[in-house]
This record gives C-alpha cells, structure tokens and sequence, in this order.
C-alpha cells in the first residue's frame, strides 16, 4: 500500500498525539517526582518545598495542557486515521491524556487545597527512618520472607497430604480432613495467632523454640511459623484437591490398567499432572501470605523477630510518625511485586495452548 | 503497557489517599464553629458538637478498664467529671496504646485518657493537659523466680513491655545494656499473660497497673517499684489548644473542690492524696 502525502501527514499528526498524551504523563508523575528529589528529601521541610515549588507547578501545568490536548486531538482524531496503526497511536495518547489529566488534577489539589506539610510530614519524613537504617528494614524484611516462606513449604507438604485424605472413597477418612480444612478456612488467622501462641505456652506449657545457627526464633515467633503452616495448609489442600479432580478421568483408568495400584496412580500419574496445575494458585497464596504475616503484629516480638508491620508499629510507637508505615508497604511491595511477576508468568507457561486473554 | 497501568493505578490510590487526608481539617474547623454559637455551657471546640470523644486502651485498671460493659477507673470518672462540668458527654472509643498518640494528632477523637505519661518526645506530637497522676514504674517477676530487682536481669533474659510505653523507654536505657532481650507487646495485659505463659523472665510496667494486675495473676508479683518521677496527662491534638485549655480549667476546678480527692480515694483506698492534687484549704 502506498502512503498518500495526507495520509503521511495524519500518520504523522498520530505520532505527535502519542508523543503529547506520553510527555503529559511524564511530567505529571516524572516531572513532579524529580522537582521534589532536586529539592532533597531530608529534611522533610524540602518534599514541601518542592512540591509547593513553582517548578512543580510549571510541571504540573504544563502537563495539564498537554494532557488536555492530548485527549481533545486523539478522540477528534483517532476515526479519519488513515491506518490501524495509527489510530491506535491517537488512541493510546488520548487515553494517556485522560490519566495525566486525572493524575494532575489529583496532585494539584493535594498541592493547593489539601495540607502537604502535614501530610509529608507524616508519611513521607525519610529523617525519622534513619535512626533505624537500612539493614533494620532489611532484617524486618527478611522476617517477612522467613515467615511466609515457612508457612508456605509446611503449608503445600501438609496439604497435598490433606488434599489425598479428603479424595478418600471412605467418609471416616475424609472427615478429619474436612474438619481440619474447614476450621482453619473458617476462623481467622489473627484469631489462630493468638490462641495457639498463648494456648501453647499458657495452656499446655509447650513453648517451641527453634535456633538456626546463630540466630534464635523465640516462642512467638515459632509459633507464628506454625501457625502459618497450619493455615496455609487446609488452602493448599483446597487447592489440590481441585487440581487433582481436574485431571481427566481417563489418566486414572489409564494407570489403573496398566497395572499400578490406587496409590502407584496417585504417585506417577495423577498427582504429578496436579501439581503442574496448582502451580499458579499456590504462588498466589504465597503471595497473600507474605501480606498476612503481618498479623504477627499482636504477639509478643523481640527485636530480632520484628517482621515489617511489626518494625513500621514499633517506629510509629516510638517516634509517632507514620512514614514507618510508608517505608513498611515499600518494602513489602518490593518483595510482591518481583513474586506477581512471577506468578504471571509462570501463569502464562502453564496456559500455552489455552486461548490467551488481553496480556 | 499493562505494567506501566499497574504502576499508575497505584500512583493514582497513593495521590487519592494523600488528598483525602489532607482535606480532613477545614471540615472539623466548620463542627467547630457551629460549636460555639450554640450551646451557652462553657464549651470547647470537639469533633462532635456536645460529644467529647474519648480514645483510651480500655484494658489498664484501675485507670480505664471495662466491667460489666461500662468504661470504669480513675482516668475514666475523671474524664467524665471533665466532660460533665464542659457540658459535653462522653464518647469512649477503644484505641491500642501503641498508635494512640498519632491517632489523637489526627483528630480521631478529642482528648487521649489512658494513664499516659507526659514525656518531651509525646509533646512533640501532642498537647498535654496539666499533669493528673503521679507515677512510676514496677518490675515484675513470677512468684519465686530468682529475681528479686532489676540488677538480676541478665544476659538473654527476655523482658516484656508494652509497645509505645513509658516502661518501654525505660528498659531499653536500663535493661539492654545488661544484656536483656526487650520483647513488646501491642496491649499491656498480653505482657503478664506472657510473663505467667513462661515466654518472658519479667515485665516492666506502670505500678498502679501492675498492682491491680497482679491480683488477678496469682504467680506474679512486683518484685521492685522503680522511680521515674512519671505524671500522667491527657493528651490532646495540637489543633485543639482551646480544648486543652478548657480542660486545665476544670481540671484545677475539680482538684479544688475536692472531687479529687473523692474519685482518688474510690480507685486508690490507703494511699494519701499528693498535696498538689489535694484541695484548696
């Protein structure tokens, strides 16, 4: 197909809209971002500054502008587009003018009628995290990891043991399973913190304690772990069960005629097909548990112990600011996101050959 | 692309939090204002026009706890006396002490009433009434445990406190360098359960409370007072200096009329009312 000189020019004229709906958009969140880093985050007095800034507002202005007209040329526009290509282009600038326009609006309204020294003051006060310093927050994150990485192993060994039991033909069988699944997806799991860790040491006088190498788990600690264990178990046998049942019929009978037992069936051809399948929601229940073990902000932590929501209470309790509480959802989001990611794509592999939906 | 509106949504969420915080204040400036044109008792600017909402853990006896679903204690009659002579009535509203401060700085409710002590780094975020109590902290050890005052706390011996407290700052200056482990709790009768539990080696908290605590944990004991020359405030946000003032007000009113005296005797039977909370002869 050869290009027209008009078509050459609305090919053109789209590219531009792309290029004014991007650069609104860079400089309502980009732009914004580097006049308050320029102006230097400590101490908290400069965030304000910087976002009270007339650079900010030129910023923040201009992108406005931009966006506007962004939106106003890529929605007049996009239909006498002369190729799909290019309509898409006037599309995508039109709506990444809709969000610079919605960013912007939302920011300088923050900026004009809202209180931003107040409120950097209170989230965003970078000086008051630096008593603590980094390796607190990395040790708080480790924690977190450790705790939710526990819960998750025991968890999916237990429940795929679980998951077997509630398969059984025989209902006695299947009972205590049901039970134990039942009661751990039917009672919270900040309610199951509290009971087992006072219901072990005051109750029963078990006070579990686990030392890896130099370093030492307390009570409640321990506790946690097992607690994590037990809960994430009766989901992943949720969850197993449901693979397991999704393997077409014709596998077991498949097995069973050439000979293996019941259990052989299970072993080599049923479960390992399951497994393959779980695969994706058990990464999802990893990551939901990494966001529960915040819970273990109601037992009692030593210092050593503290996972992030514990470490962001601790600070707040401390120094009654509540940018421990902004520093505790950065950390947790740099440990989730690269684990969403993850279970995206493994997502992905496993639908190969599945119709795909958007991505 | 799909990444990238992930990133915005998120931005978006931050921006749209941040603006609704921010545009809390010039709507409690307006209850306020209402406020005052009405009512003819003395009155004070609070959140709610003639409530006096007031956060307070509701587990430290005998200075605010609950029996037999009424708000009891000493903090608690006081408060309400306070709240009677400003014409308003009171509103309990259940708050874990470790965020209390921060919660009372951003307006969620009026006045703080949970035995807290007035201490330089609190008013740096809050304003405090006129002290109300004299204080100090206990050491608390199971009956028998070998631990007769704070020099026998030792190398990895794990300490309770409660998260935020008083007694918190205290072990950490005097405790950790002897080696001890502090281990915090978010509520403080969590802390003895714990001690009595066998998970901790001792606890360190208000005496007042630790005593009424005791009798209820019959294998502890407070095994050392500690001075730390403590007074309790109200504690109040920044905002409402005008609330703060009117409390000093009849708060002087009710130590010199002798209601005092009367509510002290009730929570505090044998010990002599300190001359400074004592009427005016």
């Amino acid at each position: 197909m050869i290009e027209t000189p008009a078509e050459g020019r609305q090919a053109a004229f789209a590219r531009l809209i792309l290029v004014f709906g991007a650069a609104a958009l860079g400089l309502v969140l980009g732009g914004t971002i580097l006049v308050v880093v320029f102006h230097g985050l400590v101490p908290y007095e400069n965030v304000v500054e910087g976002l009270l800034s007339s650079e900010a507002r030129i910023v923040l202005y201009a992108g406005l502008a931009l966006g506007v007209a962004a939106i106003i040329l890529g929605f007049s526009r996009y239909r006498v587009m002369p190729t799909k290509a290019s309509r898409e282009q006037a599309i995508a600038g039109g709506v990444l003018g809709i969000q610079a326009v919605f960013l912007g609006a939302i920011i300088l309204l923050f900026r004009e009628a809202g209180d931003p020294d107040r409120f950097v003051f209170h989230f965003f006060n970078v000086e008051v995290l630096r008593d603590y310093g980094i390796p607190v927050f990395a040790q708080a994150a480790g924690n977190t990891v450790i705790l939710a990485f526990v819960g998750e192993l025991g968890g999916i060994v237990l429940g795929l043991l679980l998951a077997l039991l509630t398969l059984s033909k025989r209902a006695v069988v299947r009972a205590p399973a049901r039970v134990y699944i039942n009661f751990f997806r039917g009672t919270p799991l900040i309610w199951q913190l509290g009971i087992f860790y006072f219901g072990f040491s005051l109750g029963l006088g078990i006070r579990p304690q686990i030392s890896v190498g130099p370093i030492d788990f307390g009570p409640a600690y321990t506790t946690a772990m097992i607690v994590f264990v037990l809960n994430t178990a009766a989901y992943a046998a949720e969850v197993f069960r449901a693979g397991i049942q999704s393997v077409e019929r014709g596998q077991m009978e498949a097995a069973r005629s050439l000979g293996m037992t019941y259990p052989q069936a299970m072993r080599h051809a049923i479960v390992p097909q399951a497994i393959r399948r779980v695969i994706p929601p058990l990464l999802n229940e990893f990551v939901i548990l990494i966001k529960d073990t915040s819970l273990v902000v109601i037992l009692g932590l030593a210092a050593n112990e503290y996972e992030l929501s514990t470490l962001a209470r601790q600070g707040y309790a401390d120094t009654f600011n509540a940018t421990f509480f902004t520093a505790a959802a950065a950390g947790y989001l740099v440990v989730t996101l690269p684990l969403i990611r993850a279970v995206n794509a493994v997502e992905k592999r496993m639908r190969s050959g599945l119709v795909t939906v958007g991505a | 692309m799909k990444r990238r509106n992930m990133f915005l949504a998120l931005i978006a969420l931050v921006a749209l939090l941040g603006s609704a915080c921010g545009e809390e204040p010039p709507a409690n400036g307006n209850g306020n204002g209402n406020g005052n044109g009405e009512t003819t008792a003395p009155t004070a600017p609070t959140i709610e026009e003639g409530v006096l909402m007031v956060g307070s853990c509701l587990d430290y006896a005998p200075f605010e706890s609950i029996e037999g679903g009424d708000e009891v204690g000493f903090d608690v009659d006081l408060a309400e006396e306070i709240a009677d002579r400003l014409g308003l009535t009171v509103e309990w509203v259940r708050a874990d002490f470790d965020t209390i401060f921060t919660a009372v700085a951003g307006q969620q409710f009026d006045m703080v009433a949970a035995a807290s002590t007035i201490t330089e780094e609190r008013q740096g975020v809050v304003d405090f009434s006129d002290p109300y109590y004299n204080s100090r902290q206990a050491l608390v050890a199971p009956t028998g445990s070998g631990i007769a005052s704070t020099d026998d706390i030792g190398d990895g011996d794990r300490v309770g406190v409660l998260r935020g407290s008083t007694g918190k700052s205290w072990a950490e200056d005097v405790l950790v360098p002897q080696g001890a482990e502090i281990v915090s709790y978010p509520n403080a009768p969590d802390t003895f359960r714990d001690l009595e539990a066998g998970n901790l080696v001792a606890a360190v908290n208000d005496e007042p409370f630790s005593a009424e605590v005791i009798k209820d944990f019959p294998g502890l004991e407070i095994v050392q007072p500690i001075d730390t020359d403590e007074e309790y405030g109200f504690a109040f946000s920044k905002d409402n200096p005008e609330l703060t003032e009117a409390v000093n007000g009849v708060l002087a009113e009710i130590i010199e009329d002798g209601t005092y005296q009367t509510i002290f005797e009730q929570y505090f039977p044998g010990v002599e009312v300190p001359p400074e909370y004592q009427p005016a002869v």
